[in-house]
């Protein structure tokens, strides 16, 4: 700290900061992509209940459920490239996003999959059945008639999960991630007014939400279009 | 490398030594937190005329920043803020004498009570109407049907998040080293660092992290069970 109190710099700091704002949504538009893949790999099994693989499904769950995420983040910053040099992959030099990216989809995957198994289990099951009577197969059933409506009553859900791990995304610095939380980290350092640096990013990073709540609730309007209310 | 599967109970009992102060970072905010949040959300709720408006902001642009962030903001702000008023009113103490778990209290506390305000709340709006009618027809005031009728009921439905606020803290608490505070995430980077064997460390803080989070459930579902009796359907 040392210097006094300068409300002038909050102003200041915002536009250097917003310059990193794109790391962000790197960060998480890769995870959202990976969580998805993951959410489904891990759902379908207990959806429709393989054995062994559900079980093993309910642990990933429970594990990501059961651990911070700079803990998950430190495991796969540190625990993958060992993983991976036992097949001979090298990938300790990879840069820190690569890590930051699979953390997260990892740990947003674990979390969508209950959303999306709660989901996919509230659509009635007269759907699918009305489905197979007209003779569309399981694989075909699934995709056009339950998940375009499970996806209706996900969103809510998903959007909180998707609004929390951006918040989250301010821990990527930790492993030398230059985010805005990082950049933070260098301003604070260069100008010593730590505290202002740390107000804008709150400003930023609460601007940030409001805009990603405003997109969800227009989507949100949009999915829900078909439940048409009769006079 | 292998994986040092010894070395990870070494480490699971060095980092278990962190298990106090981690809980006492999860257990105070959630109490502080609760009290808050009941406060805040009995504001909103009521439209308390002007308040309401800041706790509505309050609420939300906790809920909108990133916990690392209020942690920081508390610890730079607070100091200055206590020095100033220090020297105003010659308290004779400066800021370098307060612990630094208050400031984690603080901050978490603050988030805390955030989160559950909006936990609370819907948790009152989902008891019956009807519930606090009935309570007035027999002669309660507000504040009486409010404290023997509605939250009770408010409270038992809103378990479910609570237990997850809970998870949420502890979870939050890992954040707690970046003021240097050793509780078990800072505990593990330690025995990291200095045993070089940084897999096995963060593996064993995530065990005991994970094993918290299990036995949160567990109580929280026996505790369900037992607070739902009333609620049972039926005649026996």
């Amino acid at each position: 700290m040392g210097k006094s109190f300068d409300i002038g710099l909050i102003l200041d700091f915002i536009p250097k900061l917003l310059g990193y704002v794109h790391v962000t949504f790197l960060i998480l538009a890769g995870a959202i992509l990976i969580g998805i893949v993951i959410g489904f790999l891990v759902a379908l099994p207990r959806l429709y209940r393989i054995p062994v693989l559900a079980q093993i499904a309910a642990v990933y769950v429970s594990f990501i459920r059961g651990t911070p995420i700079l803990i998950q983040l430190f495991l796969i910053y540190y625990g993958l490239p060992e993983l991976l040099k036992l097949v001979s992959i090298d990938i300790s030099q990879w840069s820190s996003m690569f890590f930051v990216i699979v953390t997260y989809g990892l740990s947003i995957g674990g979390l969508f999959s209950e959303v999306i198994r709660a989901a996919v289990t509230s659509v009635e099951r007269g759907q699918t059945e009305a489905a197979y009577s007209i003779g569309m197969s399981p694989f075909v059933a699934f995709i056009r008639i339950v998940l375009p409506q499970s996806f209706a009553i996900a969103l809510p859900n998903l959007a909180n999960l998707i609004i929390a791990y951006m918040k989250d995304t301010s821990l990527a610095f930790s492993i030398g991630v230059m985010d805005m939380t990082g950049r933070g980290q260098t301003l604070g350092t260069t100008t010593s007014h730590f505290l202002e640096v740390y107000i804008s990013l709150a400003v930023i990073y609460y601007l940030v939400c409001i805009l990603l709540e405003s997109i969800f609730s227009r989507m949100e309007k949009r999915v829900s279009r078909y439940e048409r209310k009769f006079g | 490398m292998q994986l040092d599967i010894s070395f990870i109970m070494t480490a699971f009992l060095e980092i278990l030594q962190a298990l106090p102060l981690t809980l006492a970072i999860t257990f105070v905010p959630l109490v502080i937190g609760f009290g808050i949040g009941i406060g805040i959300a009995l504001i909103r709720l009521y439209e308390v005329r002007y308040i309401h408006r800041v706790a509505g902001f309050y609420v939300s642009f906790l809920r909108g920043t990133p916990l690392i962030l209020h942690i920081y903001i508390v610890y730079l702000g607070i100091p200055m803020i206590f020095d100033r008023l220090s020297a105003h009113f010659g308290w004779g103490m400066n800021s370098s004498s307060i612990p630094l778990i208050i400031f984690i209290f603080i901050a978490f506390s603050l988030n805390a009570g955030a989160y559950m305000s909006e936990i609370i709340r819907s948790g009152i709006l989902a008891v019956n109407k009807g519930e606090i009618e009935a309570a007035y027809s027999i002669g309660m005031t507000t504040r009486q049907a409010m404290w023997r009728i509605v939250l009770p009921q408010a409270l038992l439905i809103s378990l479910p998040n609570l237990c997850n606020m809970f998870i949420g803290l502890l979870h939050g608490s890992s954040l707690a080293f970046s003021i240097s505070l050793l509780e078990i995430n800072g505990k593990a980077s330690i025995v990291a660092s200095t045993n070089w064997k940084f897999v096995e460390s963060y593996i064993a803080a995530a065990i005991i992290y994970w094993g918290l989070t299990l036995i949160a459930e567990q109580i929280t579902g026996l505790l369900e069970k037992r607070l739902r009796t009333f609620a049972k359907g039926g005649v026996a």
